[in-house]
């Protein structure tokens, strides 16, 4: 997507985007871990380090949406957890790039089991 | 001496406090709980967003609520089952992020009482470490500057010191004071509390919940915070008692501000100040305190003397609470008389949440149902929004939440009530508005729920308000006190007068291709300021039609509708 300047354009592409999610998913609270949206993207993506591993991101022409495929820690509550990721993910991408997000979908793909009370 | 072998109170409450039950926890949990609720407000005017949202403290208590709900009433003994019911309250109420983290700290703790009927001290520091353990488990990337590193610092100083610890009382003396120590490195560690000058919200809240365990023991009070200090910019010269309870034999109100001298120690004050009257609030900024306290009658200069000793004094208001009380008392009706819209069965109700009087009389008068009062400072839970419309004669609800905090808490009703609910996604009232307008009671009901939603597309919101503390947001460089711009939910600009904001506002929101602007001004504006700001918009745009309505609202001093 671009911004307009000054001088010219500014593109941001949907990598950075995700980038930028994916670096406030891992610290978001609850979250243990992204998952790849398919089987075959797994299987690729074992071979490189993605950082944008388990974030799509979708521009429709005038705001972001956003797909977050996350494991959440067993034992949390998973609906808050969830509901702050969103948010988080919303306002640090809108503080950071200035765009605005219609939407973050969070999947929650699986439960981690550390401990079973 | 004979009564060598009396214990003294202290040697009595070490004795008391070597060992802990079910029962004995279930205390220290509801001081804990106290006196996190006591401080409720000094946690949340931490938030780093300068907006003044309700948000940590309040997470917390409601959380630590749900927690104590499961056990308040229980006589059970056995200190593993009363710390599992606890980590299962915790978990259920979770509230936000800082609640979910404090959830996990207890279900750690539980974890580590699991068959355990009592617990000494050095159970209780292992507790603590099986507690620090589990939350960290629950991020990939642990962020230091927080409630999580105020955690680790209590897990480790409590894992240190059990050993020569013989009570709880000895050993929680040193993790209360290890844990403020800890929140006070908390800006060291997160840049983002250091650029706003504040410490970290959720590892004060876990600080006071174990400062509560503490003064329970000692058998201090633990309803009066000791004293906060608030930032200059919340604190009016004027009218500062609104919400007060102004008690008997209090006659006046005193405000005072200085400029302190070198030799000023704040707790030297505030004791001396407590000696003369009541509702005292201290606020500071600018190299300026000023002080705020509640008289008798026969006190009334003495708040000035007491300060002239402290510092040079600047400014003086004082007020006869007397003579306000009564014409409080003559008009209560008047600022909440609104009829709501009468729907019949099978009819849509709109059910809205409002944050002042005079924006429930506006959508009351625009056929609303049911008006559930709440805004960026107290939102409603699901339950009460539930319980506005559970009672309408009609199954078809549709409710406005008027703030993006808000939507869940309505969306959650759907799972509670079988009649048929949506929720219109609109994060301001100027949205709220145009949504309502689209009502028609008897008509389709989700053509209408479109049209609604469609709807809030049509306007543009601004927000004028306050900044609560000085911060750097979006490239915007915000000074505590000054007017902050926000449009349509973000921070676009930070003025020193509400004319600049409200003109620049309407700049930004390209208003010379729009038709109309509605103006809703807060209840802690006068009239010639609004008359000042209004004319001034008058003359800027002379061409469109300007509304002008009393919106009650708390915090904004004006909601701004464009379209």
């Amino acid at each position: 997507m671009d911004n307009d300047n000054l001088l010219g354009n500014i593109y941001i592409s949907n990598r950075a985007i995700a980038t930028i999610a994916y670096q406030s998913v891992v610290e978001s609270y609850g979250v243990v871990g992204l998952a790849p949206k398919n089987f075959a993207k797994s299987i690729t993506e074992v071979l490189v380090k993605d950082p944008t591993r388990g974030v799509d991101v979708h521009f429709d022409g005038k705001a972001v949406h956003i797909d977050l495929f996350v494991i959440i820690e067993y034992g949390t509550r998973i609906k808050t957890v969830a509901t702050t990721l969103a948010e988080t993910v919303k306002y640090k991408l809108e503080t950071l790039i200035g765009i605005p997000v219609a939407e973050v979908n969070v999947h929650v793909r699986g439960l981690r089991i550390s401990n079973i009370d | 001496m004979d009564n060598q072998k009396l214990l003294t109170s202290e040697e009595e409450k070490r004795v008391k406090y070597k060992t802990i039950n079910g029962q004995g926890f279930k205390k220290l949990i509801e001081a804990g709980f106290t006196w996190l609720k006591t401080n409720q407000q000094s946690v949340n005017s931490l938030n780093v967003f300068p907006v003044p949202d309700g948000d940590t403290g309040t997470n917390m208590v409601l959380t630590l609520q749900s927690a104590y709900n499961e056990i308040n009433g229980s006589a059970e003994e056995n200190i593993g089952e009363v710390a599992h019911r606890i980590a299962h309250g915790a978990l259920m109420g979770a509230r936000g992020n800082s609640g979910v983290i404090l959830s996990q700290i207890f279900r750690g703790f539980a974890r580590a009482l699991d068959h355990f009927d009592v617990m000494d001290v050095n159970l209780f520091a292992q507790a603590l470490d099986q507690a620090r353990e589990t939350a960290y488990k629950g991020v990939v990337r642990p962020v230091e500057g927080t409630i999580l590193t105020v955690m680790k610092d209590i897990a480790t100083i409590a894992l240190q010191s059990s050993a020569s610890s013989e009570d709880f009382l000895s050993l929680l003396e040193i993790i209360v004071k290890e844990a403020d120590e800890s929140v006070k490195r908390t800006p060291e560690l997160l840049p983002i509390l250091k650029q706003a000058g504040v410490v970290d919200s959720g590892g004060k809240g876990l600080f006071f919940i174990f400062e509560g365990f503490l003064k329970y023991m000692k058998d201090e009070s633990l309803e009066t915070p000791l004293f906060t200090v608030q930032p200059l910019s919340i604190m009016q010269l004027e009218s500062l008692n609104d919400n007060d309870l102004i008690e008997e034999g209090q006659d006046y109100e005193v405000v005072v501000d200085f400029q302190p001298y070198e030799s000023f120690v704040l707790e030297k004050f505030f004791e001396e100040l407590n000696e003369l009257g009541t509702s005292i609030q201290v606020g500071e900024g600018d190299g300026l305190y000023r002080t705020h306290i509640h008289v008798p009658l026969e006190n009334r200069y003495k708040p000035i003397d007491l300060a002239m000793k402290f510092g040079t004094i600047t400014k003086v208001a004082m007020e006869n609470l007397n003579a306000q009380m009564e014409t409080m008392n003559k008009s209560p009706a008047a600022s909440s008389s609104f009829k709501l819209a009468q729907v019949q069965p099978g009819e849509i109700a709109v059910v809205v949440v409002s944050p002042g009087d005079g924006i429930s009389q506006i959508f009351a008068s625009l056929g609303a149902a049911a008006i559930v009062p709440g805004g960026q400072t107290m939102n409603p839970s699901t339950e009460e929004i539930l319980a506005a419309f559970a009672n309408l004669p009609t199954d078809n609800i549709i409710i406005l939440p008027n703030n993006k905090n808000i939507i869940l808490a309505a969306e959650s009703t759907k799972a509670m009530t079988s009649k048929r609910v949506s929720v219109i996604p609109c994060t301001s009232v100027p949205q709220g508005l145009s949504a309502i307008l689209r009502l028609v009671p008897n008509g389709d009901y989700q053509s209408v729920v479109n049209s609604m939603i469609a709807a809030r597309q049509d306007v543009e919101t601004g927000e004028i308000t306050t900044a609560t503390r000085s911060v750097q947001i979006n490239g915007v460089d915000v000074k505590q006190g000054e007017i902050i711009v926000l449009y349509n939910g973000t921070l676009i600009k930070s003025c020193t007068s509400l004319e600049e904001a409200c003109l620049s506002l309407l700049e930004h929101a390209d208003t010379d291709n729009k038709e109309r602007i509605t103006l809703f001004y807060g209840k802690d504006l006068n009239e010639s300021e609004i008359s000042r700001i209004v004319s001034a918009i008058q003359e800027k745009y002379p061409n469109h039609e300007l509304e002008v309505h009393n919106g009650g609202q708390p915090h904004y001093q004006f909601i701004i509708a464009i379209e």
